[in-house]
């Protein structure tokens, strides 16, 4: 669709996304995904595969391992594990965990109010946390408080016309039917390494992966629970498509007939993608900080904080390797 | 009225007939039953034939064939509907047939047909003398209507005093039956008992068995119209046909040699049930990321899409296949319906046949749009949408991406029998192929039929 410019604008001053281009956009409901394609950046530990909850050691503390070979692990900003009869863990921050390494949070936070019990350690799923929510967790890293992000959990959830209860399973886990039909509704493009996403038109978010399994094994995490979430609760009954403006049959060769058809849909869909462009160019942009967190050689963990967005990427070699940030 | 739409009525709606005691047949759709016997006879009588009917609403079609005359058709035209009902009277469950011949007594309608067609469920049903033990008084109403009271009391008196072949018996009973030999008992059995009118205070219909407990109607169809259907308790990848369950082996990277060897045999045994059609399928396939789907259902809807690709290649004269996203074999990317539908345009076929699991994500509502316009743009090919399921009962709220597209769904290898008449059935050249294969398939019918009234006869 477009060279890559989005991040350049979103965070001045951040290396570029030299070779990365948007594709064809996709919609689902109130989300659009603007797939991302670039050069991988081998080396990196995926997250599903590679990387694992250890145990919780108490309320607010969890811990987390690389458990591959080889290859540094990027933890996913926002991370959760969900368990049945344990309190639900989110972390607020990324980190770099070395191969074979085990890191533990002192910040993270409960995401299950009136839930007892500690997650055991296991190969599973994991979410990241709507995107509601990451801002205020992201200025919650480093703040202990397993609490800390109940009210804002009761908040949404009162938004979203559930019981006000500082319990992000009435939305996770109560809906997740419905909103882990967002991974087949939309689809991973292939070399996908990132995406723009927009919830009813408006920006909400820009993820990149250092490489194409790395995103993959991202993909459900953001589609259904990031931003599908936010997606789900503003989506639209379903209308019906008014027909393609086409000339009539009597016109054949000048725009009528199943050529006329196919001219008529090539021209709604480029003004179509005319709009999509525009939401892009109006994404909010500005200036924004970078505060170095974390280091592994020459990688360096940033918190991104600007008015209009915030996140955490990872820089390296003069690239951005990975970028979690989203509309505040 | 069009094939489809007669069709879907027959595999839809499913409310019984009721026969309330002293008022009238209750029979909620008579007006399209008989609209669509007095257009083609033949047609519609094979029509409750198709697989997916449902029980009562062959008990319609037999109702409806027995009901009308057959004044004015030749012997051609008689015959198929004869041979249906004959069938249908075997193919029901038994209490189904009783409702059609009661009705038939109270609409007051009877023809040689119907009384041949009555006197052999009757006296020949394989199971008549646990229906007459438990149905007698019906049964015997059902008796008395086909022959004429007079007569029938006549016959039965004969028989009473040891008649077994009188020139009477012969012109007024026995020449409507195939078996006349188990007649006369039968006939016997019917007369065995007082007549309801003669014990008001009881039930009509229910004959009482030693203690005075009621008999059991035999409610199992003695000549299954649909076999049965394989419906496993969890829905896997691999239990939903054979083709689909080898293919998911050849896609997770089994060993190919003896699969793909399989793979021929399962596809060529499945195609041979359904006759060629001498026409041109363009098949719009869905290979995009969801199709292959993922945890314990990847692969399952890719692989019965392919599975039905496959058949229809086999079936179909011409099958033009235009992949949406990336191919059977890599299934990847977006879904963009709208441009697969006018490719498959392109192609001049007699129908367009979209199989999609329905999450349309590429521009989303252009499969739609596009249907609407066609018309307009002066497109009469019929375009159908066959949704790709996991199981029958997968939510489609979501998945729904062109509500005004005729739409079936399929999960199942056992699905093609009645998807793929439902497919034909939109266009016209798919007239002659649905009328072959429901002759075939009343032929077969015929067959096993005659296994049934051999051995009675024995």
């Amino acid at each position: 669709m477009a060279p890559m410019t989005a991040l350049d604008t979103l965070v001045p001053g951040a290396p570029g996304l030299t070779g990365h281009r948007l594709g064809t956009p996709q919609q689902a409901g109130a989300l659009t995904m603007v797939p991302v394609t670039g050069p991988a950046a081998p080396g990196f530990t995926p997250p599903r595969t590679g990387l694992k909850l250890s145990r919780v050691a108490g309320y607010g503390r969890v811990e987390l391992a690389n458990t591959a070979e080889s290859g540094v692990a990027i933890v996913p900003l926002h991370i959760g594990y969900i368990q049945d009869r344990a309190q639900n863990h989110a972390l607020c921050r990324s980190a770099f965990l070395a191969p074979g390494q085990s890191l533990m949070f002192e910040d993270a936070c409960c995401v299950q109010e009136s839930q007892g019990g500690y997650l055991a350690g296991a190969d599973q799923w994991f979410f990241i946390l709507p995107v509601e929510l990451r801002a205020r967790a992201l200025e919650l890293r480093g703040v202990h408080g397993y609490g800390k992000l109940w009210d804002d959990i009761a908040a949404l959830n009162a938004r979203y016309g559930l019981p006000r209860r500082g319990h992000l399973e009435q939305i996770l886990s109560r809906k997740r039917p419905v909103l882990t039909q967002f991974r087949s509704r939309l689809e991973l493009a292939p070399g996908q390494v990132g995406a723009l996403f927009f919830v009813a038109g408006t920006f909400a978010g820009l993820e990149i992966a250092p490489d194409p399994g790395y995103f993959a094994e991202m993909w459900p995490a953001l589609v259904c629970f990031a931003y599908g979430a936010a997606a789900w609760h503003a989506e639209a009954p379903p209308a019906d498509p008014a027909p393609l403006e086409t000339a009539p049959l009597e016109t054949d060769g000048d725009g009528g007939g199943l050529d006329g058809l196919r001219g008529a849909l090539e021209r709604d869909r480029a003004a179509r993608l005319a709009r999509i462009a525009g939401r892009l160019a109006d994404v909010p942009a500005g200036p924004a900080e970078l505060h170095e967190e974390d280091r592994f050689l020459d990688l360096r963990l940033s918190t991104v904080t600007a008015p209009h967005l915030a996140g955490q990427i990872v820089t390296g070699g003069g690239r951005t390797l990975y970028a979690s940030l989203f509309a505040r | 009225m069009d094939t489809p739409t007669l069709l879907a009525h027959l595999q839809n709606h499913d409310t019984p007939l009721t026969l309330p005691r002293g008022g009238t047949l209750h029979w909620d759709d008579a007006d399209l039953h008989r609209a669509a016997h007095t257009l083609d006879p033949e047609g519609y009588a094979l029509a409750g034939l198709a697989p997916g009917v449902r029980p009562w609403q062959r008990a319609r079609v037999l109702l409806q064939i027995l009901a009308a005359s057959q004044a004015g058709l030749d012997e051609r035209a008689r015959a198929v509907p004869a041979r249906v009902a004959r069938v249908l009277t075997l193919g029901l469950p038994p209490a189904h047939v009783i409702t059609v011949l009661l009705a038939l007594r109270r609409l007051r309608a009877n023809h040689k047909h119907t009384t041949r067609t009555a006197l052999r469920f009757v006296l020949e049903h394989p199971d008549a003398d646990a229906l007459i033990a438990a149905r007698r008084p019906a049964l015997l109403d059902c008796f008395e209507h086909a022959l004429g009271k007079a007569a029938a009391r006549g016959c039965a008196r004969r028989i009473g005093e040891g008649d077994t072949g009188s020139e009477y018996l012969r012109r007024r009973l026995l020449r409507f039956l195939t078996a006349p030999a188990a007649a006369p008992a039968r006939v016997r059995a019917l007369y065995g008992a007082p007549h309801p009118d003669r014990h008001p205070g009881r039930h009509p219909d229910r004959h009482d068995g030693p203690q005075g407990a009621p008999r059991a109607v035999p409610h199992e169809a003695p000549l299954p119209v649909d076999a049965p259907r394989e419906r496993p308790r969890t829905i896997t990848a691999t239990n939903r046909g054979d083709i689909a369950a080898t293919l998911v082996h050849l896609y997770r990277g089994g060993p190919s040699e003896d699969l793909y060897a399989a793979l021929g045999r399962y596809v060529a045994a499945a195609a041979a049930a359904f006759p060629r059609f001498e026409g041109t399928v363009a098949l719009v396939l869905d290979a995009s990321a969801s199709m292959r789907g993922y945890g314990d259902r990847e692969w399952a809807v890719l692989s019965q899409a392919a599975a039905l690709r496959m058949v229809l290649a086999q079936v179909c004269a011409r099958l033009e296949v235009v992949e949406a996203g990336g191919d059977e074999s890599d299934p990847r990317g977006a879904t963009d319906l709208a441009t697969g539908v006018l490719d498959a345009l392109g192609t001049a076929p007699d129908l367009v046949a979209v199989v999609s699991d329905g999450y349309e994500n590429q521009f989303p509502g252009d499969l739609a749009r596009v249907a609407a316009a066609l018309p307009r743009a002066g497109v009469t090919t019929p375009v159908v949408f066959c949704h790709a399921l996991f199981t029958g009962s997968d939510d489609l709220a979501l998945r729904t991406p062109a509500p005004s597209l005729p739409h079936r769904g399929f999960w199942h290898q056992d699905d093609f029998a009645e998807l793929l008449p439902w497919m034909f059935g939109h266009c016209a050249a798919g007239a002659p192929w649905l009328r072959t294969a429901l002759r075939a398939r009343l032929d077969d019918l015929d067959r096993r039929a005659d296994g049934l009234t051999a051995r009675l006869a024995a």
